[in-house]
């Protein structure tokens, strides 16, 4: 049984005087995830919107240790933390349960200038939490596009539409034979609680991506985040699932789109929420736009759902 | 055509639009991101290349690249992502291939801040990354000038196979001004060195490893040749009220503005007061620093830094005056400290 909201534990590791935008879905994923993991744990933080609203240093709205580290190497600095962790702990300098190493990166810094180093730490295994807080853009410099922006997006750097589709980030992650993937998004709660739970307790690499529609790049009303998390998943555009020993099980609602029992609402209404999509949905090439969106979701189910019967 | 109203990295775009360029690589950062976007809007009706790469060493390998075709291309950036660009900059420089690399700076080190900032100056002007190398770097001051300098920078590039860097202060490409737009120039500088296939003739080969002892050194030769060249011909510095000054500020870009102010109330108050803004920071203007040195009294350094322009006064006056320095980091000192300092200076020192 997925733990449900009111059962979430009453720790808070994201305090006030951070300088988030009003509606952030990361700050809010964030809340979630220090509820899980709680206080003995240490923040690795890259350039990103997160970062830049952490409040001004010295003081830190966030209640852990953190270090703050370039923008291409999450996955080494972790590395470095978690090695240098370990060696202590075997040496007798550091005694009891060894912190919780994770990353709190952006989705430019895990799709784009971030994969090597989060590649190389993932075939390596080593024991740290990378979390992905994706809102398929670089929303802190303006929107420009990223690895993780959908076909059909505008942003600054796609004025008529990015051209080509979202990486399956996830996925490439699973295929590091690493111990345990999943994927999140606000608007489940506590699907994301349990899986950072889970993921607390197993050694060894971990990877969670978390959808996070940011108003100001998606471009719709701000108290609507957590509403536009629920369409991404019930229209099929993100889907929640896990995999642990590469073993991929689907999460509701996603699990019912995956075995057919309901069908994914129709992009639509989704896109047409959003001033990033709908602003290009206004000439005669609409419908193909729409359906090309629609395609690329219909195909990454079909897909995912075949992948996921791989179970060797 | 009358003036028009842009902002400082939109003007440097289109400057480098005017000057043919064909290609932008690049990698958001503030505050420098606006260049990138200007492109990402422009080429597609131009019939140009924007391509915003993974990361910044995607951006200038990319640029490495399409400049060995011959094509004028260029990329943005600012400090941790002209750090991030520094082998491939040293590659390109040792290929000899012309290219624009811009830096909108802002404050260091570590992730620093977006304020402005002239604390790249070191990086900029002694090569950045390994080996023997240096860029030609260009410092503008008005938006004007962020689009003049990004044309001549192209020409610059292509007259001397050499990449140029243009280096503004973030404030420099985010503030506006009314500006004239130049007229569009027509690249004329054949380049026969291109690698651009080689049906009919021999193959262009653009190479940086030697393994011979001997072509290493050849080749460091040849380049210290062609930088030889560049500060006898290229080395550019604006002088304002020198000629009979007891004390000279020498201050770059922005900065200079806010000085000339502050020279300009000083010399109200009957201070013999002047100002050298270096325009090329390399090749540095070292003869027009020396030549005002045999008069003035002392120099004072004025950067939005610690302290680095001051280390090329010193050696350009090479001790015949004192040179000292005023700097802040992260905020631009205004007119009112400047003049201050300058009343504080003349007062010690008797001027």
């Amino acid at each position: 049984m997925t733990t449900s909201i009111k059962q979430l534990p009453d720790i808070e590791q994201v305090l006030s005087g951070n300088g988030a935008c009003g509606g952030c879905p990361a700050t809010m994923a964030l809340r979630i995830v220090g509820k899980a993991l709680g206080p003995n744990a240490i923040m690795l933080l890259t350039p990103s919107c997160s970062v830049a609203s952490m409040g001004m240093t010295p003081r830190l709205g966030y209640n852990w240790p953190c270090i703050n580290i370039c923008f291409a190497t999450a996955g080494s600095s972790a590395s470095g933390i978690t090695h240098a962790l370990e060696i202590m702990q075997e040496k007798g300098r550091l005694q009891g349960e060894l912190p919780t190493v994770f990353t709190w990166v952006g989705d430019g810094g895990t799709y784009d200038i971030g994969f090597q180093a989060l590649s190389a730490a993932a075939e390596r295994n080593d024991n740290m939490i990378f979390f992905c807080y994706n809102n398929e853009a670089y929303s802190n410099t303006g929107v420009q596009r990223s690895g993780a922006t959908p076909r059909g997006s505008y942003t600054t750097t796609t004025p008529s539409g990015k051209r080509q589709q979202k990486k399956n980030m996830a996925l490439l992650m699973l295929e590091h034979n690493i111990p345990y993937v999943a994927t999140a998004t606000v608007a489940y709660p506590g699907d994301l609680y349990d899986k950072v739970a889970k993921a607390k307790s197993i050694s060894g690499m971990k990877y969670i991506e978390i959808l996070a529609p940011c108003y100001l790049g998606w471009q719709f009303d701000m108290p609507e985040t957590v509403q536009m998390s629920r369409m991404a998943v019930r229209s099929g555009a993100w889907l929640l699932w896990e995999a642990e020993n590469g073993k991929i099980s689907f999460n509701k609602p996603s699990a019912s789109i995956i075995n057919g029992k309901k069908d994914a609402a129709p992009v639509d209404e989704y896109l047409m929420k959003q001033g990033r999509f709908n602003r290009l949905l206004k000439g005669p090439d609409a419908a193909q736009r729409i359906a090309e969106i629609q395609g690329d979701i219909d195909r990454e189910i079909a897909f995912m759902r075949e992948r996921a019967q791989i179970t060797i | 055509m009358g003036k028009i109203l842009m902002k400082g990295n939109e003007a440097l775009a289109e400057g480098a639009l005017i000057a043919g360029c064909q290609g932008f690589f690049g990698y958001p950062i503030t505050p420098s991101s606006e260049i990138a976007e200007y492109m990402a809007r422009k080429f597609p009706q131009l019939g140009g290349i924007f391509l915003q790469a993974e990361s910044e060493l995607a951006a200038i390998n990319m640029v490495y690249g399409a400049a060995a075709t011959g094509a004028r291309v260029m990329t943005a950036s600012s400090g941790p992502g002209i750090s991030l660009k520094q082998e491939g900059i040293s590659f390109i420089a040792e290929a000899e291939l012309p290219c624009l690399i811009v830096n909108i700076s802002r404050g260091g080190p570590g992730l620093g801040g977006i304020q402005p900032a002239q604390s790249d100056y070191f990086q900029a002007t002694r090569g950045g990354g390994h080996g023997d190398y240096r860029l030609i770097v260009l410092a503008p001051s008005s938006v004007q000038e962020m689009m003049d300098y990004a044309i001549e920078g192209f020409d610059l590039a292509d007259r001397y196979r050499i990449p140029v860097m243009l280096m503004a202060e973030g404030t420099l490409g985010q503030m506006m001004e009314p500006i004239y737009v130049r007229e569009p120039v027509k690249p004329a500088i054949e380049k026969p060195w291109a690698t651009t296939g080689c049906a009919g003739r021999s193959p262009n080969i653009i190479n940086t490893l030697h393994l011979s002892p001997e072509v290493l050194e050849h080749r460091n030769q040849h380049l210290q040749r062609k930088y030889d060249q560049l500060q006898a011909n290229e080395s550019r510095a604006e002088t304002f009220m020198t000629d009979d000054a007891d004390l000279i500020l020498v201050a770059f870009g922005l900065m200079s503005r806010v000085v000339k102010k502050a020279v300009i109330e000083a010399r109200k108050q009957g201070i013999k007061v002047g100002l050298i803004r270096p325009i090329t920071l390399w090749p540095f203007p070292d003869a027009i620093i020396k030549e005002a040195a045999e008069k003035a009294q002392m120099f004072l350094s004025v950067e939005i830094s610690m302290g680095q322009m001051i280390e090329d006064i010193r050696l350009a006056v090479d001790g015949a005056v004192p040179v000292d320095f005023y700097g802040r980091i992260g905020i631009i000192p205004n007119p009112e400290e400047i003049y201050s300092e300058i009343i504080r200076i003349a007062e010690r020192e008797g001027f």
